[in-house]
């Protein structure tokens, strides 16, 4: 799977939990879960929930301590996968 | 230096917004004894948030302290005492709280060390509505200091942690803001 396609499914997945439009109509590699989509922190277990349903891949607490943007999230699921 | 961290829980909006019950939700984010804890609870639901606001509130009172971010709900575990005080351990850090339940929201205030109220050091907390915040600890913050409202600044850390300033000078020794569903809340010490 291409970054792009992760970073296009990622983007399906954080949706349903953004409360900035604007700061998702922007997303990218840089982009923050809590600083830029404004996503609540008790919805961040649902996103990594949801990571691993989609990719079939298990988190760790080491890598799922990480994941608060979309490049970490990135490079985690892309090393899950590669594993 | 005593720093103050705060989470504020709207009951309505977890109902909708998450699922506690999900497969790994429990599993993820608390620890062995907690999830004991809340499985034999009355009420799980209740227990599940009350425990969630603990850590949160933990968690924003020690990035104060150490400047960094990430998310390992589990490092933090909660011990509740009575009258819904109680504890929260992360590593060498222990950290006091509060808490609040109505039937409406859940809201934690945590403490690295007890603050008491005295001449070196005033606490305050509250809660509102989201886009109120702001204003209400501005408004709070001129009352006690006879500083204008207009000439309170609000700025954030690099790790994004709020802080209130009066012409570049730091007014908010420790500052936590909150937001969920319907309710903003606030904790800072002068």
């Amino acid at each position: 799977m291409t970054k792009q396609e992760i970073i296009q499914k990622l983007t399906s997945i954080v949706k349903p939990y953004i409360q900035n439009e604007e700061g998702f109509k922007n997303i990218s590699e840089n982009t923050d879960f809590i600083n830029d989509l404004e996503i609540n922190s008790a919805n961040l277990v649902d996103i990594i929930l949801d990571v691993e349903d989609e990719f079939k891949i298990h988190i760790d607490n080491d890598s799922m301590e990480k994941m608060m943007s979309v490049k970490e999230t990135v490079a985690i699921i892309q090393a899950k996968m590669n594993a | 230096m005593p720093k103050i961290g705060n989470d504020i829980v709207d009951l309505n909006f977890a109902k909708t917004q998450s699922n506690w019950e999900r497969s790994g939700f429990l599993e993820k984010q608390f620890t062995i004894k907690e999830q004991q804890e809340i499985c034999n609870s009355e009420n799980p639901f209740l227990k599940v948030w009350q425990f969630w606001s603990m850590k949160e509130a933990a968690y924003k009172c020690y990035t104060q302290k150490e400047e960094k971010r990430f998310f390992a709900p589990q490092k933090f575990e909660c011990t509740l005492k009575e009258n819904h005080f109680g504890n929260v351990i992360f590593e060498d850090y222990k950290f006091y709280t509060k808490t609040t339940i109505t039937s409406f929201y859940i809201h934690t205030v945590a403490e690295n060390l007890f603050i008491k109220n005295s001449n070196k050091i005033r606490k305050f907390s509250g809660i509102g509505s989201p886009n109120l915040i702001d204003n209400n600890i501005k408004l709070k913050i001129a009352e006690k200091t006879g500083i204008s409202f207009l000439e309170i600044e609000k700025k954030k850390t690099k790790i994004g942690a709020p802080l209130f300033n009066y012409q570049e000078k730091v007014l908010t020794k420790s500052c936590s803001i909150s937001h969920h569903g319907n309710y903003g809340a606030f904790a800072f010490t002068l």
